[in-house]
C-alpha cells in the first residue's frame, strides 16, 4: 500500500495531539501507555471527555450563530426604510451594470430555419461513420508511435 | 406554444424522444428524453463547443446537424432561432463498427 509505518515514538505523538483536541481543559497526558491500554484505563473518565467535547461544540456554535429572534431591533421609521431601500437599489444597479459584461454567454448561431426537416432527414451513412472511425484509429495509432530517437550525446 | 415546436419532432421517423431547449432550460420533452435535464445540459455544452468550429475564418459553422451515434440509437441536434432541438432516433440495424 506504499505506507511506511514507523516507530512507536511517532505513534505516541499523534495520541497526544488527539488528546489535546478532545480535552480543552489542561490535564497531564499518560505518556507511558500506548493507545489501546490508555483508553482501557481511562474508561471511567470517557464520559467527562464526551461531555467536555459536547460543551466545547456548544460553545463554538453559540459564538458562531446569530440568533435573529433574540436580537434587539431598534424600530425604523417609514422614511428610513424607503431611504435605505433606495440606497441598496442604486448600489445594486451600479454593481449589475459592471456584471452584465460577463453574464451573457456567446449566442448560439442558428444552423437552420427548418429544424424538423434537418432532424428528420437521413441519418449519417454508416459507411461515413466507419470511415471516420478508421481515420481516427489511424491517427491515434500514429500519435502513439511518436517517440524520441536518441542519436548522439546532447552534451559533448 | 410547445405545440408548434414539437409537432414536427413527433413526426421524425424512428424517433423515441425529443427535447427543445432554450437558454439551457428545457421547453419541451417527450419519450425517452422526457424531463432529461442532464442530457439537455450536456448536449447544450456539446453544441456550444462545436458551434465555435470554423473550417475557414469568418464563415458559418460547417454543419447543420450534430449526431451523437450510439450502438442502437443516435441523438441528433440542431439549432434554430436560439433554440436547441434534440431528437433521439433508433438506428437501422447494422453490423457493429469495427476498426
Amino acid at each position: 500500500m506504499g505506507c511506511c509505518y514507523s516507530s512507536e515514538g511517532e505513534a505516541s505523538e499523534q495520541e497526544e495531539e488527539t488528546k489535546r483536541l478532545l480535552e480543552p481543559d489542561p490535564s497531564p497526558p499518560n505518556k507511558a501507555l500506548n493507545g489501546a491500554e490508555q483508553s482501557y484505563h481511562n474508561l471511567p473518565s470517557a464520559r467527562t471527555d464526551e461531555q467536555a467535547m459536547l460543551s466545547s461544540i456548544l460553545a463554538k456554535t453559540a459564538i458562531n450563530i446569530i440568533d435573529v429572534s433574540a436580537a434587539d431591533s431598534q424600530g425604523m421609521e417609514q422614511h428610513e426604510y424607503m431611504d435605505r431601500a433606495r440606497q441598496y437599489s442604486t448600489r445594486l444597479a451600479m454593481l449589475s451594470s459592471s456584471l452584465t459584461h460577463w453574464k451573457k454567454a456567446p449566442a448560439l448561431p442558428s444552423l437552420t430555419n427548418q429544424p424538423h426537416q434537418v432532424l428528420a432527414s437521413d441519418p449519417v451513412p454508416f459507411a461515413d461513420l466507419q470511415q471516420v472511425s478508421r481515420i481516427a484509429a489511424y491517427a491515434f495509432s500514429a500519435l502513439s508511435q511518436i517517440r524520441v530517437d536518441a542519436k548522439e550525446e546532447l552534451v559533448v | 406554444m410547445s405545440g408548434a415546436l414539437t409537432q414536427g419532432l413527433e413526426r421524425v421517423p424512428a424517433q423515441v424522444g425529443y427535447l427543445v431547449i432554450s437558454d439551457g432550460a428545457v421547453l419541451a420533452s417527450s419519450g425517452e428524453l422526457q424531463n432529461d435535464e442532464v442530457s439537455a445540459g450536456l448536449l447544450s455544452s456539446l453544441v456550444s463547443a462545436a458551434a465555435g468550429l470554423r473550417l475557414q475564418r469568418g464563415t458559418e459553422p460547417p454543419f447543420k446537424r450534430l449526431s451523437v451515434v450510439f450502438g442502437d440509437h443516435s441523438l441528433l441536434v440542431t439549432v434554430s432561432g436560439q433554440k436547441l432541438f434534440v431528437v433521439k432516433r433508433q438506428n437501422h440495424v447494422q453490423e457493429p463498427l469495427t476498426v
